[in-house]
């Protein structure tokens, strides 16, 4: 299965399509589709340059990354596994 | 420092004038992603791989304190209360709004800060020596030259649609303090017949995926023909420079596929007809550049300080500190003192707002109002009184900003990696953080004496694996993180690239290996002998065979 | 400033794209009048070479850019030699025209006859009267200010220096102080010649010598200084510290700092900078005494610096001005009459200030790290 991934024009920040072709943040409420259906859900995306900058299909297994990528996704999908901005989601 | 006049201050508000307007007209559609992105990056804008990302130029390195704390208030205000200084000396901010971007320039503006061509293929920040204006081996300042470029490589009509970037590093000592032969041009000052100042030029160096080691172009170009021989050089590479393939684009990749001698004589074609007069700083501008300038208001001082001495006599923890992180001074009874943003369990070159703060005030207070970011990504306060070098080190330590291990093991350089950077095929930081853990024993670091790592997390090389003694880089293998090993790389005027000791490893052997290679160099070194002096003497087999002799541990 | 000529019909001419060889483009300029360079993308810079090369070397015709353009390049095109673009139907003139204007000046010389940023800062240092800008604020840019200044007067004569601190494009706001003392005249001198209504201030400690006061009468009545002020202690803080006038025998520091410190200090906000006649000879913690320097947020400015005793006697001498009293008693440097000696011969000038204690400066000269309140 596939699920579709850009940066938010407006912040930057990692979104998916969701159902019904809303915007979500997280990676758990995204949309699944598979073969012919992701690629028209990617040209749809890319008819969205307000809202979806560069998205691309990212292969996953239930909501998991799982292609040859799955470690950069999983990070896009979590953020930084270390780092300053952990202190600051922590008191945030 | 230098000061905006009027015309400096005009030039920065209009940009940001001009990039609300790009923004807007992206916004509204009017330009699409892939017009807008060469324009955003001319404004230091990335888009990675949680948020855009914004790199603000610290120009040849020199902050003042006013300037610190604007960093630090848009830290707070803007992004997630911290920033990160990089292997350019310039600052980066990892979480801004697009839509904030032109308020965030704006008050960059207030403190004559800017982000203007710190991306995108142009002519990049030109930095220098840390310790330029202090350093006792110095021609001159060489930033006075650092800033008669800037201006001139601002918003340059011919050369802002470059085949791709183009970085530029001016020294004036022999001993190479800003790596100026990893750089796409290298300038060294030297004295010329009349006494004058000089150039000698070196071009086509580079780290990446083809790391090269510039070539010497020219020995002595007179300061009044600086800007025309740049001119030169660039036009012939904008005219040449291969636009196929991003990989293939660079100078270096030109210079290396025409020989530097064919390079030169294209070159010199260029330099001969170009209007020399038009490209010659008015003499009466260098001046003005370099009153701003001036060494600051020294006091009279001996050069030994007793309170210095006694505080390194009663404290040890003040002796190491002093052993690695207070530099000579070229006036006596003053100090460069390095602030250390390689704490054991942070990010290397990483600050936090308060910490920005606290070097504000310490600049104010302790080093005429003047801060220094340093190509190992730490900063350093140019001119203190060894009088208060005590003083200030507790106050640096109160802060957290006090680590003692400047050019040490664990003053590693470091790209952020796969946590942050959408190139990127490893995690760079959590290699570093396990590296310094390991090796934290301070007595043991002063052992080994000075080593320097350099940890990239992709083949970009951003952290400059290429010419660390030690390099690290990351390797997606089937999407797992490997990170191969190099050794025998110098970044300094014995400018090297580093030598594959054999396969890649899981993150996990990284820090051991690297041990075993450093406990190799105890065993093998001679006296007085750093790290990088045995790779040379010995070559790097011992190491290779230390890093991998766990492989044979059971045979 | 001719802006950049928006053409939105197809224009004739030899077309070259920008990825042809330099040496093929000049061959084709050197048989045309018009020529037109086609960018096949625009993040190709080569055609900003092209142009400038030509102009260089001689190409007097239209050169007209074409092909894939932004209006973000229209400020390039036209500083490289380009008089006109081909417009891609649906542009928007706006734009173009809005981009090319977004900057009043630029560092690069250009093709373009407008003045450069360099040029255009020679003209205005070169233009009379030059602009008063922003008076300096922060101690940071007084420092600055100091720093440019030593640099710019390295060598010039003590005129001068007054002179260029009392420039009044410096937004400066400048006061004096004097002890009226042994080598006062000269600088008094100087300033009543630059300007005799510069505010002077003496501090009035209360334990002068009465040659002094006399001394101060008759100098300033000759030179024509119209504004010398007094300034003495608080009297609030006499009556607490040193009722009886004997504090100088106990804590000299003390009565320095209630006599003359901090009622400088209070006399002196406001003022962003002081002149005083303070020399490198005079003693150790003066020796690297720059004529520009910056104290407690005030720009200082001494401009003796490098005078030496023979230098002030020769002064008041070439100007026949009167001497002060002690002086001939062997008074060579001069302050309250509580702690000042005559000095034998061969002696330090200021050997007899304070001799016998562990001071050379009463602290007037020395900074503090918190500034007295307004």
């Amino acid at each position: 299965m596939k699920l579709i991934t850009a940066n938010r024009l407006s912040d930057g920040r990692v979104i998916y399509v969701g159902e019904d072709a809303s915007v979500v943040e997280d990676i758990a409420s995204a949309a699944l589709f598979d073969g012919d259906d992701a690629d028209a859900a990617l040209i749809a995306a890319a008819s969205r340059p307000g809202t979806f900058v560069n998205p691309y299909l990212v292969e996953v297994t239930g909501h998991t990354p799982s292609g040859r990528d799955r470690l950069k996704e999983t990070i896009r999908s979590a953020g930084p596994t270390v780092g300053n901005s952990l202190r600051f989601q922590e008191s945030a | 420092m230098y000061r905006y006049d009027e015309f400096d201050a005009a030039l920065v508000r209009e940009r940001v004038e001009e990039f609300r307007d790009q923004v807007e007209r992206r916004a509204s559609g009017a330009l699409t992603e892939d017009q807008f992105k060469p324009l955003r990056l001319m404004n230091g804008v990335y888009l990675q791989l949680h948020a855009y990302m914004l790199r603000v130029a610290v120009p040849y390195g020199t902050m003042n304190g006013a300037q610190m704390r604007k960093l630090a208030h848009i830290a707070r205000t803007y992004d997630k209360g911290y920033g990160h200084f990089t292997t350019r000396t310039n600052i980066q901010f990892n979480w801004p709004a697009l839509t904030d971007l032109p308020a965030i320039l704006e008050d960059l503006a207030e403190v004559e800060m800017h982000a203007i061509q710190t991306s995108g293929n142009c002519i990049r920040n030109t930095t220098t020596d840390v310790f330029a204006g202090a350093a006792d081996d110095e021609l001159e300042d060489p930033r006075p030259w650092c800033e008669v470029i800037r201006q001139w490589s601002t918003i340059h009509p011919e050369f802002s649609f470059l085949p791709r970037k183009f970085k530029i590093a001016v020294v004036a000592s022999k001993t190479d303090r800003a790596a100026i032969r990893t750089h796409d041009v290298g300038l060294q000052i030297v004295k010329s017949e009349d006494g004058g100042t000089a150039f000698r030029v070196f071009v086509g160096g580079g780290q990446g995926r083809l790391p090269h080691i510039a070539q010497e172009i020219a020995p002595a170009v007179p300061g009044h023909e600086l800007l025309a021989y740049l001119t030169a050089i660039i036009r012939a590479w904008n005219l040449l420079g291969r636009r196929d393939n991003i990989h293939k684009a660079r100078i270096k990749i030109l210079v290396a596929s025409l020989g530097i001698d064919a390079f030169r004589e294209e070159v010199d074609r260029h330099f001969a007809t170009l209007s020399q007069e038009a490209l010659q700083v008015p003499a009466e501008e260098l001046a003005r550049i370099q009153a701003y300038f001036a060494p600051p208001a020294f006091a009279d001082l001996p050069r030994q300080s007793a309170a210095f001495d006694r505080a390194v006599l009663a404290d040890p923890d003040f002796a190491r500190f002093s052993r690695n992180n207070v530099r000579r001074h070229k006036q006596a009874g003053y100090a460069s003192v390095i602030v250390s943003l390689k704490p054991l369990d942070g990010v290397p070159g990483d600050i936090t707002d308060a910490q920005m703060e606290v070097v504000a005030d310490l600049a104010q207070r302790y080093s005429f109002d003047e801060v220094r970011a340093a190509y190992e990504q730490n900063l350093v306060l140019p001119h203190v009184r060894l009088d208060d070098t005590p003083a200030l080190w507790r106050e640096l330590m109160a802060a957290g900003l006090a680590t003692p291990n400047a050019d040490l093991v664990t003053d590693i350089i470091a790209c952020p990696g796969l946590d942050y950077c959408s190139l990127a095929n490893a995690r760079s930081i959590p290699v570093a953080q396990a590296l310094s853990k390991r090796l934290a024993d301070l007595d043991w670091q002063e052992k080994v004496g000075q080593v320097r790592i350099n940890m990239s997390g992709c083949i970009n090389a951003c952290g400059h694996h290429h010419v660390g003694h030690i390099g690290v880089l990351g390797v997606d293998r089937k999407g797992e993180e490997y990170y191969q090993i190099t050794v025998g790389g110098s970044p300094d005027e014995r400018a090297a690239l580093g030598e594959i000791v054999g396969r890649s490893l899981p993150a996990d052997e990284v820090a051991p290996a690297i041990q075993r290679a450093l406990d190799r160099y105890l065993e093998i070194r001679t006296e007085g002998e750093r790290f990088i002096d045995t790779v040379r003497r010995l070559g790097a087999d011992p190491f290779r065979d230390a890093i991998y002799a766990f492989e044979f541990a059971d045979a | 400033m001719p802006e950049l000529q928006l053409l939105e019909s197809v224009q004739n001419g030899p077309r070259l794209s920008v990825t042809t060889p330099l040496e093929e483009v000049e061959a084709v300029a050197a048989t045309t009048d018009v020529l037109v360079l086609e960018f096949d993308a625009f993040r190709d810079g080569r055609g900003f070479s092209l142009a400038s090369i030509l102009r260089e070397r001689g190409y007097q015709g239209r050169l007209i850019a074409a092909g894939k353009i932004l209006p973000d390049q229209a400020r390039h095109l036209r500083r490289t030699g380009f008089d006109a673009v081909e417009l891609n139907p649906g542009a928007d003139l706006a734009t173009w025209t809005r981009m090319d204007t977004a900057f009043d000046a630029a560092y690069q010389d250009a093709v373009d006859p407008a003045p450069t940023i360099w040029q255009r800062r020679a003209a205005a240092r070169a233009a009379t009267p030059p602009r008063a800008p922003q008076p300096p604020k922060t101690e940071a840019e007084l420092q600055s200010l100091a720093d440019r200044l030593n640099l710019q007067l390295e060598g010039a004569d003590a005129a001068t220096i007054l002179k260029a601190a009392l420039d009044p494009s410096l937004g400066l706001k400048a006061a004096a102080i004097s002890s009226f003392g042994a080598e006062s005249a000269a600088l008094l001198h100087l300033i009543a010649r630059e300007d005799a209504a510069l505010p002077v201030v003496f501090l009035e400690t209360g334990q002068h010598f009465f040659q002094t006061l006399q001394y101060r009468k008759q100098l300033t009545e000759s030179l024509g200084l119209s504004d010398v002020r007094l300034v003495t202690p608080d009297a609030a803080e006499k009556a607490d510290l040193d009722a009886r006038d004997d504090l100088w025998k106990t804590d000299a520091d003390a009565c320095c700092d209630l006599r003359k410190t901090r009622p400088l200090a209070r006399a002196t906000v406001g003022f962003t900078a002081l002149i005083t006649g303070r020399k490198r000879h005079q003693n150790t913690t003066r020796a690297a005494l720059k004529p520009f320097e910056v104290l407690d947020g005030v720009l200082r400015i001494n401009p003796l610096a490098d005078w030496a005793a023979e230098d002030v006697d020769a002064h008041l001498t070439a100007h026949a001005l009167p001497r002060h009293p002690l002086v001939e008693h062997g008074y060579l440097s001069i302050g309250c009459h509580t702690c000042t000696q005559p000095v034998k011969d061969g002696e330090d000038a200021r050997a007899g200030r304070w001799s016998g204690m562990d001071k050379t400066e009463c602290g007037i000269h020395l900074g503090r790290r918190e500034p007295i309140e307004a």
